[in-house]
């Protein structure tokens, strides 16, 4: 019935509605010659790569061979070397140090994300408060994410080094300590020191995002849970910190990503060491394919971080979903 | 109530000296490091003011005097000119195509967008070291071994995705009126996105350009592993170089890795209103 009716309205606007669909399809095609490009590139120096790798780590890879299976185009030679299945996997999965590299990624990425965001949260909820220079703070907040991590490692290198450390000078100045310390002897607190340069170094990200956040809260509310007599700490509780919730799992999932990818930090502050104690799977990846040149091990350690780090993105992606429909339940 | 709120600002007071020494001592004492005499940073009491100041590590490191580690520092200049380089074009690059991308993503439903767009999302999640043997691989197979196009090509994986994701939030941001306007106007699509929308992207174009020339001035790794050879590779991997020798000062080492962080605190020092809007909008619709 209704659609019967629809119909017979339909005959009059046949022609417009068909001028109207010219114009859409037109307009798809304009829209795709102005992504096209960019898509193209992506596809090049993205994803082909990311195939490419994908099939060493499930190959045997031989550096020198220059016979064999190959992907030929336009006189340009990709070698495919031979497909060999897991054993890449494999090999990788009985090697003891993968799995201590595993728990200290897992270390790592939980003691980043806790520090990320706690210390983010921390300086973003002081510059909300109104203050003279407010506009300055917020500028220098930018500094330490700006810098290279080669700098940032290096500058650390200047304030925690057993011989000319600024907090070793510091600390020895206020007699606190009779003899410089060094940060980076035991693996243990190796580790922790590489957490939290980085968390220094990333940290006013989250501070950004916060911020963001807070700035989209109206001011309204806070006058009226003033009003209603509410002190610092209530305001903050019943007030803020619900209006954050969704920028929280943002700064978790890219505290999260950012802490299973970190491999700069290692390599000018510990290169892993003492003896394997900050050794991560990046790291582990990194030394099998560039110090090592087995590149077939050494991807697939790669893919197995990558696998893992999607993975949690996705867990995340879910519990970031399902978060208001319970709320709203 | 007015003693508490006295109270109140001292303590805020307070906390934002905490939060701006956190945030810049350690920059300012690279700085401090870098004027000092390495005997200065080792004598006990360390004193936070220096006693001498020199441009002597900067003298070096710049060639002007001769030293012993000279061969070391002679690669800081010409990596710097490098590092220059690779970040100028593949922030052109980002530019042309990314915004472009960007203006398309904002603007029009076509067939494939979500998926497409997605596609993007999921490429800043991956290591880009994972990407690092393929391009060993191609680029040995292409030639582009230890050549700076072969670092843009390497830098475009992982900036591309993010310039079109902040072009395509602030593109958002621009009423579609104007491009209306402009086609009522007699302009055809292409024309009225860059006669008319482009200019007004100012402030867009500033941000996403002032991220990506920020992010390739900063790369390691990739430059690390596919530019070995002598006066081919970065800034970052010649200072983290430096740093492995033995026979380096801490004070000269400080002063490269001053000059490597001055570049990039200027440019988010300049732009950061833009930067922060372009990388908060490009996040939250993220």
């Amino acid at each position: 019935m209704n659609g019967l009716s629809r119909d017979r309205i339909a005959i009059p606007v046949a022609a417009p509605r068909l001028a109207l669909r010219g114009r859409r399809t037109s307009e798809s095609a304009f829209a795709w010659l102005l992504v096209a490009p960019a898509l193209l590139a992506v596809l090049l120096v993205v994803f082909f790569p990311l195939a490419y790798s994908l099939w060493m780590s499930v190959a045997d890879v031989n550096l020198l061979r220059q016979t064999g299976p190959a992907l030929e185009a336009f006189g340009v030679r990709i070698p495919l070397f031979r497909f060999v299945g897991a054993k890449n996997y494999a090999s990788v999965a009985a090697d003891p140090l993968f799995w201590s590299s595993l728990g200290r990624t897992a270390y790592f990425v939980g003691a980043f994300v806790l520090e990320a965001t706690v210390v983010g949260l921390g300086m973003a909820l002081v510059l909300q408060e109104r203050f003279v220079g407010r506009p300055l703070m917020r500028s220098l907040l930018l500094v330490p994410w700006s810098l290279s991590r080669v700098v940032v490692g290096l500058l650390w290198i200047g304030i925690l080094d057993s011989d000319f450390g600024a907090l070793n000078g510091l600390l020895h100045n206020a007699g606190l300590i009779d003899a410089y310390v060094s940060f980076f002897k035991t693996g243990f607190s190796a580790l922790n020191v590489l957490v939290s340069v980085y968390m220094w170094n990333q940290a006013p990200f989250a501070t950004l995002l916060f911020l963001a956040a807070m700035q989209s809260i109206p001011a309204e509310l806070y006058m009226a849970a003033e009003v209603d007599g509410a002190g610092y700490w209530h305001r903050l509780r019943y007030v803020t910190m619900p209006a954050l919730t969704g920028i929280l799992f943002l700064v978790l999932v890219v505290s999260t990503v950012n802490g299973f990818l970190m491999l700069d930090l290692i390599y000018v502050l510990t290169a892993g060491g003492p003896g394997n104690d900050t050794t991560t799977l990046s790291w582990l990846g990194y030394q099998t394919a560039f110090a090592f040149f087995k590149f077939g091990p050494g991807t697939a350690i790669l893919y197995t971080l990558t696998a893992l780090c999607l993975l949690l993105a996705v867990v995340y992606h879910l519990l970031l979903n399902r978060t208001p429909a319970e709320t709203g339940a | 109530m007015s003693a508490r709120r006295a109270a109140g600002r001292v303590v805020v007071y307070g906390l934002v000296l905490l939060v701006a020494a956190w945030l810049i001592g350690p920059f300012l004492w690279l700085f401090v490091s870098s004027i000092s005499y390495q005997r200065n940073l080792l004598a006990r009491p360390l004193s936070f003011v220096p006693p001498e100041v020199t441009a002597d590590n900067y003298r070096m490191v710049l060639g002007l005097v001769r030293f012993h580690a000279e061969n070391q520092a002679a690669k800081i200049l010409p990596s710097m000119l490098n590092s220059l380089v690779v970040a100028g074009v593949v922030t052109v690059v980002n530019l042309l195509l990314g915004t472009t991308a960007g203006y398309a993503y904002a603007r029009f439903r076509f067939p494939l967008r979500t998926v497409s767009l997605f596609a993007l999302l999921f490429t800043r999640m991956l290591p880009t070291v994972v990407l690092i043997p393929a391009y060993f691989l191609m680029f040995r197979a292409l030639g582009l071994q230890n050549s700076l196009t072969g670092l843009v090509i390497a830098y475009c994986s992982f900036t591309l995705p993010f310039t079109v994701w902040i072009m395509k939030a602030y593109f958002e941001t621009i009423p579609r009126d104007l491009d209306k306007s402009a086609l009522v106007d007699g302009c055809n699509r292409l024309q009225a996105y860059y006669r008319v929308v482009l200019p007004v992207s100012g402030p867009g174009l500033v941000a996403g350009g002032a991220f990506t020339f920020m992010l390739c001035w900063n790369e390691f790794i990739v430059a690390q592993v596919l530019n070995t050879k002598l006066g081919t590779t970065t800034l970052p991997p010649v200072i983290a170089g430096m740093n492995g020798q033995v026979n380096v000062d801490y004070s000269v080492i400080a002063a490269s890795g001053f000059l490597a962080a001055v570049p990039a605190v200027l440019l988010v020092l300049c732009f950061q209103k833009y930067m922060v809007q372009g990388l908060t909008a490009g996040s939250i619709k993220g």
